[in-house]
């Protein structure tokens, strides 16, 4: 165990600020061979490392499809998130443990209507799925992104929304929870925005969301309420976790383990989990 | 495999200890401050073969350390160098003496959660490298439950070796297993002689027996296990974790306790990574960057704690995740019994 708790190094390639406390670490192992060595799939997570502060987990925010270098996308909220944001500059070191847990049931949402439903930082492990998609475009049907945030300043990856809203076969929604003056289109909480303009087709369409665990609560509410069937409904849960070998039992729930059967799980697997996340 | 049976006397059970001390890297019970911890031995003067159960550490953590270093790392301006830390000092070839059953028992347990998916090579080397030997207990002590539980104590083969105290000054030694076989055929034949099965059989029944028959606490763990998994949202889980102080002994000195944290210490450019023990109650075990915490309350973390033990590892891997060995309800500073916790929960008695 203790050589699989090892990192290997990531130099940080860029540092882009999406919002005032979430910052996006574009990260390459320093080892060019490994680049090539670490596939992963939309959904699955790392561990990320400050050597001397700490490991946290982060999902991977890019696709695969993009080669040549993944991206996590880090808000500020603990200890060891606020020493990334204060320490790590383009050029740097971190470590990286990974690609570790599932990934969203990429044969289950081919040849599907996507609507993809997110909130503040909970864009990130979506972004990761949405490139995929867009990369692999032919596979789907109508294909909608969602997404809300607290105020404008607050919306991750504005410049990539940009292109989503540029290209045509995309549907991009976005709302923010109160009025400001320079925003013209919708305002309030994303389940209200879904219920009243987004209006989703229910036959043949995956739902997939993340954000935080009260609009993901009422996001699934509105979705079962307007007719999805919960295996429809697909999430990704934020757990404490630290190994992500399924061993360290920080994040299981139940008989459960998130880092292994997890992070991505279906309404229809959660109903079944005891009410603890 | 081909189960081997020695009979010897007292003096010929010491002879066939010392032998092994003398030829191999041997563990066994050292006392200290009246506690005995395993250490490494070279002498039966320096340790207790015999120890009392309730006053001895489980061997878990010479499979799973207490703190163990994981890496060490030089991180300057010029770029950060990873190194694992040196040779496993676990992962030698070694016997261990007296070890009890429920913590021989307690190995098997953990071995499904250290080989399912990612295998722990780290535990399964040292696993693969150690003898267990282990002497029948006579008598129950106060806060011993293992009969209870779900397993054969009387045919346990967690052991490589078996050690029984029988009638009249007779001890007899028996193989469990393959690696405990070879042990036996070169270092027992000299102190002992074979004895077949059936005539080994009266006397050792009749010492389990005895044993067996010196319980306090005795509870049928399969009902537990049935009425626990439908009490998720029961109040019992508040009364009974009430005088917790969340200090995590319990879990410390567990056999099968297994969780753990990762954490840096870093002084200048140097730093170490460690992995160490942790318990589910622990309050910020779940907590969560940003102040989420699932198990914000004591007795959520308590539910977790008995559930994961009879419920969720049964579920998953077929086992309680308790051994019946007391080390936590001797251990309590508060006095909690985890015996009496599952028991007022599940079946709604005090014993």
């Amino acid at each position: 165990m203790e050589t699989l708790l090892v990192p290997m190094i990531c130099k940080v390639d860029k540092v882009i600020q999406e919002t005032p406390d979430i910052r996006t670490y574009r990260l390459k192992f320093r080892d060019e061979g490994m680049m090539e060595k670490f596939t992963f799939l939309p959904g699955q997570f790392v561990e990320f490392s400050l050597l001397g502060s700490g490991e946290c987990t982060f999902c991977i925010a890019s696709s695969g499809t993009r080669k040549g270098y993944f991206d996590c996308s880090i808000k500020k909220a603990g200890v060891v998130t606020a020493d990334i944001h204060t320490s790590i500059e383009e050029g740097d070191e971190v470590g990286i443990r990974g690609p570790f847990g599932n990934w969203f049931p990429l044969e289950d949402i081919k040849g599907k209507n996507l609507l993809f439903v997110g909130g503040g930082i909970g864009l990130a492990p979506l972004r990761s799925l949405i490139q995929y998609c867009i990369d692999n475009r032919s596979d789907y049907k109508d294909f909608t992104i969602l997404y809300g945030a607290r105020t404008s300043a607050d919306l991750c990856y504005k410049d990539e929304i940009k292109e989503w809203q540029d290209n045509k076969s995309l549907k991009v929604v976005l709302t923010i929870d109160k009025p400001e003056d320079t925003w013209t289109t919708h305002v309030g909480v994303v389940p209200k925005i879904l219920e009243e303009i987004v209006k989703p087709v229910i036959e043949n369409t995956k739902v997939i969301t993340c954000g935080p665990p009260i609009m993901i609560k009422y996001t699934i509410q509105s979705l079962l309420k307007l007719g999805f069937a919960d295996k429809d409904i697909i999430t990704t849960l934020e757990m404490k976790m630290q190994c992500g070998l399924g061993k360290c039992g920080r994040c299981n729930i139940g008989s459960t383990y998130v880092c292994k059967d997890g992070p991505v799980f279906t309404n229809e697997q959660l109903k079944n989990l005891p009410d603890e996340f | 495999m081909s189960v081997e049976t020695f009979v010897t006397d007292k003096a010929g059970l010491i002879t066939f200890y010392e032998a092994i001390m003398a030829s191999h890297e041997t563990y066994a019970p050292v006392e200290k401050f009246g506690k005995f911890d395993f250490k490494q031995v070279k002498s039966l003067a320096e340790c207790d073969p015999e120890s009392p159960i309730a006053k001895t550490q489980s061997i878990k953590p010479l499979f799973f350390p207490r703190s163990a270093k994981v890496m060490k790392y030089v991180a300057t301006s010029t770029g950060t160098e990873v190194s694992e830390v040196d040779e496993d000092p676990l992962a030698v070839k070694r016997v261990i003496l007296g070890a009890k059953h429920c913590d021989a028992r307690a190995l098997q347990v953990l071995d499904k959660v250290y080989n399912w998916d990612y295998i722990d090579t780290d535990y399964q080397k040292r696993r693969e490298n150690t003898v267990i030997i282990s002497t029948r207990c006579d008598k129950a002590d106060t806060h011993c439950f293992c009969t209870s539980l779900d397993y054969d104590v009387e045919n346990l083969n967690a052991m490589d070796v078996l050690v029984v105290h029988g009638s009249d000054g007779k001890v007899y030694i028996k193989a469990r297993t393959e690696k405990g076989s070879t042990l036996l055929n070169t270092e027992v034949t000299r102190h002992a002689s074979r004895v077949t099965e059936e005539a080994a059989a009266p006397d050792l029944k009749k010492q389990y027996e005895a044993f067996a028959g010196s319980f306090r606490l005795k509870m049928d763990y399969s009902e537990v296990n049935s009425k626990l998994s439908k009490i998720f949202d029961t109040p019992e889980f508040e009364n009974v974790s009430g005088n917790c102080v969340s200090c995590n002994t319990c879990a410390f000195v567990c056999p099968t306790c297994h969780c753990f944290k990762i954490s840096d210490e870093k002084i200048k450019d140097t730093g170490l990574r460690y992995k160490s023990y942790d318990s589910c109650n622990n309050g910020y075990f779940t907590l969560m960057a940003g102040g989420h915490n699932p198990r914000p309350a004591k007795y959520r973390r308590w539910r977790q704690r008995a559930m994961h033990k009879f419920v969720y590892y049964k579920e998953r891997f077929g086992e309680n995740l308790c051994v019946g060995c007391g080390k936590c309800t001797i251990a309590c500073p508060v006095n909690i019994s985890i015996f009496e916790v599952v028991n007022q929960v599940a079946v709604g008695s005090r014993q």
